[in-house]
């Protein structure tokens, strides 16, 4: 027997045999055919909002006060003031020259999602049908719990969401669920989120397996998604992220908060695309949330520049500190611009080196 | 730790009992103390991982390195068995709290190096250096101090023995034993761990400390390289004493006592065969997850498969104990190397099956731990090392009380 035999005939019957869902099989029947995603002329993506929280301290006050990272997101009375959003709208060029939207997550503080929207036209796409559907990145309150400022303009978008969801998560989605959690000082039980307006439209729970087992969901030409499921912060599962494949130039990333790594989405696209070229990535990219710092971070630069990526957009749960480090070791990394200032908030942890596209700002590959 | 194989303490009825109960202890006390979801909400989680580490450290601090039944002798013997041991746990308890909050958060990082407090580190300033990563940060470095310790201890008790004071009271043997094993447990974490904390900062406390040498080695700047390699090294250590009787490092003595030559002996093999069980992880891990990648994170990251490995190390050393303090150390045939053998291949599968355990639906109940691998924030060592703690209690503390039946005449060293 060969070594890698043996070495996968004990991996099967030992650690593998203990994987849930979706394992090794799976992963192992995807990889053993490269797919064509097809192509797109280009990508447009303007950062509606990618500042989910304004104070970065009082958020993890928030987190740490109700049990830490570990945490359920529904039972901590988070500091309404400080919630905002993330969201993102995408416009693809097709090679036909078509212009098609959608949008990628739907935010957190209704209020905010409302003023963000407003300021981005975005209730009259939504209304008339040129947003054509919603890609939900995964289930965290920053990115789902504005569902409602979405779904009052248009109940029926279709909605690509990971298949990991919790009750708490569905009820807010399709039961007009209002959710509380308990003050542990006062023991009030406080507003957390609320939507009045079910979702009525198609639903796609997308999982590993993705559609006709090819591991992704083709939305059109050049564009797709693919779930991954992994453990994430506050209870949550799983994260659905964006490819593009951006024709004469490569594969482009979009995530939500890109917590299965950057470079892992990259390594997945080398795996499974045809004609694999890397190119660019976008979103938050889950590395130095609370501008702390660690090792392995100097480990993500030194792989970001192993991977060749070309066009490097961040922000959000990226870490400022994260991003101005990658500048300046070298990492092409896309400068936003001072069009956040003009927003009735932003974020205390904003910097001049403006290494964040942040809200307001718009790249393209 | 080894014992006499022969001896037949445990009813295996009760062995299941015991170990059933002991699980559901293990239980209370991780939904009181470590479940996000309840009351004291310690796993953040490197400030509940250090304070279980400490602990245990405590404990092994007293059973191993001072020899307490030594000490004690006369008034344990005589002592109720429960009192006994409601006497030693609380001042594990006590001495866990001395180490974490007086000596390294109160004494070492307010005089000495400021990355042992929380209090120091925020009084520093600078990014990053708010309340709670400072208490995440202080208390990585302290987790990475006491398994530098945990290792020397270990290692010292099993390769060294009594040497070289095994002619001299229990009292020059303690607190010699204790000073040397801090010695090299300070040198070690100097070697393995401290370029890693020095590099939590922003920037880097580069004059301090240098950069993670083992970067280019390992493939990451984390010390999660150092942290599985020495669990690894760890389950031989565990597995050879427990499981193996003490051999062969034992052909080593001289007068039944440990030699020099016994100790570098062991020190080199566990050393080897920590490496060789690291390598075997690693190429598993690649087998089933692909070849992890510099700056990959999840099961892709390098300094995960690195903990990882320890982690599944700490399930073997936990089937150990199992295995010897609740099953008699199965099989106990006439052969040695054979009932060795056995042996560790039941704690293997053992182990295994607490991997199963943990990453299972099961552990979502229990645990209130979100299904997955490689969560961030998320390491099976913490509930490891809390059942670990609360066996060493139970059959050091309890002498295995209320289902382990001593024999009459049947000096119990279990």
């Amino acid at each position: 027997m060969k070594r890698r035999t043996f070495l996968k005939s004990m991996a099967a019957t030992g650690i593998a045999a203990s994987m849930t869902g979706a394992g090794v099989l799976t992963r192992e029947a995807e990889a053993a055919k490269k797919i064509d995603i097809g192509e797109i002329k280009d990508l447009k993506i303007d950062v509606l909002t990618e500042t989910s929280w304004f104070n970065n301290d009082l958020f993890k006050k928030d987190i740490m006060d109700y049990g830490g990272a570990m945490t359920n997101q529904y039972i901590i009375p988070w500091k309404w003031d400080n919630a905002g959003g993330y969201s993102v709208l995408m416009t693809v060029t097709t090679l036909e020259g078509k212009k098609r939207k959608f949008l990628l997550d739907t935010g957190w503080n209704n209020e905010w999602m409302d003023y963000i929207y407003e300021m981005n036209n975005i209730p009259a796409m939504l209304k008339s049908g040129e947003i054509e559907f919603m890609v939900l990145s995964h289930w965290h309150l920053d990115h789902f719990w504005g569902i409602e400022s979405t779904l009052k303009h248009k109940a029926d978008i279709p909605f690509y969401a990971p298949k990991t969801y919790y009750p708490e998560d569905m009820a807010l989605l399709k039961e007009k669920a209002h959710h509380m959690a308990k003050d542990k000082n006062t023991g009030e039980m406080m507003h957390i989120c609320k939507n009045d307006v079910p979702h009525t439209g198609k639903l796609v729970l997308c999982d590993p397996k993705g559609e006709k087992g090819e591991g992704i969901y083709r939305m059109m030409p050049g564009v797709a998604i693919r779930n991954f499921d992994v453990p994430i912060l506050l209870r949550v599962r799983g994260e659905n992220v964006l490819y593009f494949n951006v024709k004469d130039k490569g594969i482009v990333t979009v995530t939500g908060c890109c917590h299965p790594g950057v470079l892992s989405l990259f390594s997945y696209a080398r795996k499974n695309f045809k004609g694999y070229k890397p190119y660019g990535c976008y979103g938050g990219l889950h590395i130095s949330l609370f501008e702390t710092w660690d090792p392995k971070f100097d480990d993500i630069i030194k792989g970001v520049k192993a991977f060749k990526i070309q066009k490097l957009g961040c922000n959000h749960c990226t870490g400022w500190i994260w991003a101005e480090k990658a500048a300046a070791q070298g990492i092409p990394v896309v400068k936003g611009t001072d069009k956040y200032k003009t927003y009735k908030k932003y974020s205390t942890v904003a910097k001049t080196s403006n290494v964040f596209l942040t809200n307001g700002d718009t790249v393209t590959f | 730790m080894a014992t006499d194989s022969t001896e037949n303490r445990f009813n295996y009825f009760f062995g299941v009992i015991n170990l059933a109960g002991v699980f559901c202890i293990v239980w209370v006390l991780w939904y009181i103390l470590m479940n996000p979801n309840t009351v004291m909400k310690l796993y953040t989680p490197m400030y509940g991982f250090s304070l279980i580490v400490v602990f245990l450290s405590g404990l092994i601090l007293l059973t191993k390195v001072l020899d307490y039944n030594s000490w004690f002798e006369n008034q344990s013997k005589n002592k109720n068995v429960i009192l006994r041991g409601l006497l030693w746990t609380f001042i594990s308890f006590l001495l866990m709290g001395v180490i974490n909050y007086l000596v390294f958060w109160g004494f070492i990082g307010k005089f000495g190096i400021a990355y042992f407090s929380p209090d120091s580190i925020v009084a520093g300033g600078g990014i990053g250096a708010e309340p709670f990563a400072a208490r995440e940060n202080a208390s990585t470095a302290i987790l990475y101090y006491f398994t530098a310790f945990l290792w020397i201890a270990l290692f010292w008790d099993l390769g060294f023995g009594r040497w070289p004071w095994h002619n001299d009271g229990a009292g020059t043997r303690a607190w010699s034993k204790f000073f040397v094993v801090f010695f090299f447990t300070t040198l070690f974490y100097i070697f393995l761990f401290h370029s890693h904390i020095c590099y939590l900062f922003y920037p880097a406390q580069s004059k301090a400390g240098v950069a993670p040498w083992w970067e280019a080695l390992a493939s990451t700047g984390s010390a999660f390289f150092s942290l599985g390699l020495v669990l690894c090294i760890l389950a031989w250590i565990i597995f050879s004493d427990l499981l193996w009787e003490g051999q062969p490092w034992k052909k080593f003595e001289i007068n039944g006592e440990g030699t020099f030559g016994k100790g570098f002996a062991t020190f080199i093999a566990t050393l080897t065969l920590g490496i060789i069980l690291l390598f075997i992880f690693l190429q598993i891990f690649d087998s089933v997850w692909d070849e992890a990648f510099v700056g990959g994170q999840y099961t892709d990251g390098p300094d995960w498969r690195y903990i990882h490995a320890g982690e599944i190390s700490g399930f073997f050393v936990l089937a150990a104990f199992i295995l010897k303090n609740y099953f008699n150390n199965f099989p106990n045939l006439n052969r040695l190397w054979l009932r060795a053998l056995i042996r560790t291949l039941l704690a293997i599968a053992i182990g295994m099956l607490l991997y199963w355990f943990y990453y299972s639906p099961l552990a979502t109940f229990f645990l209130a731990k979100v299904e997955g691998f490689a969560q961030p924030g998320d390491t099976p060592l913490v509930w490891t090392l809390l059942f670990l703690s609360i066996i060493i209690i139970q059959n050091e503390f309890f002498n295995g009380w209320p289902l382990k039946k001593i024999k009459p005449g049947v000096e119990d060293n279990g």
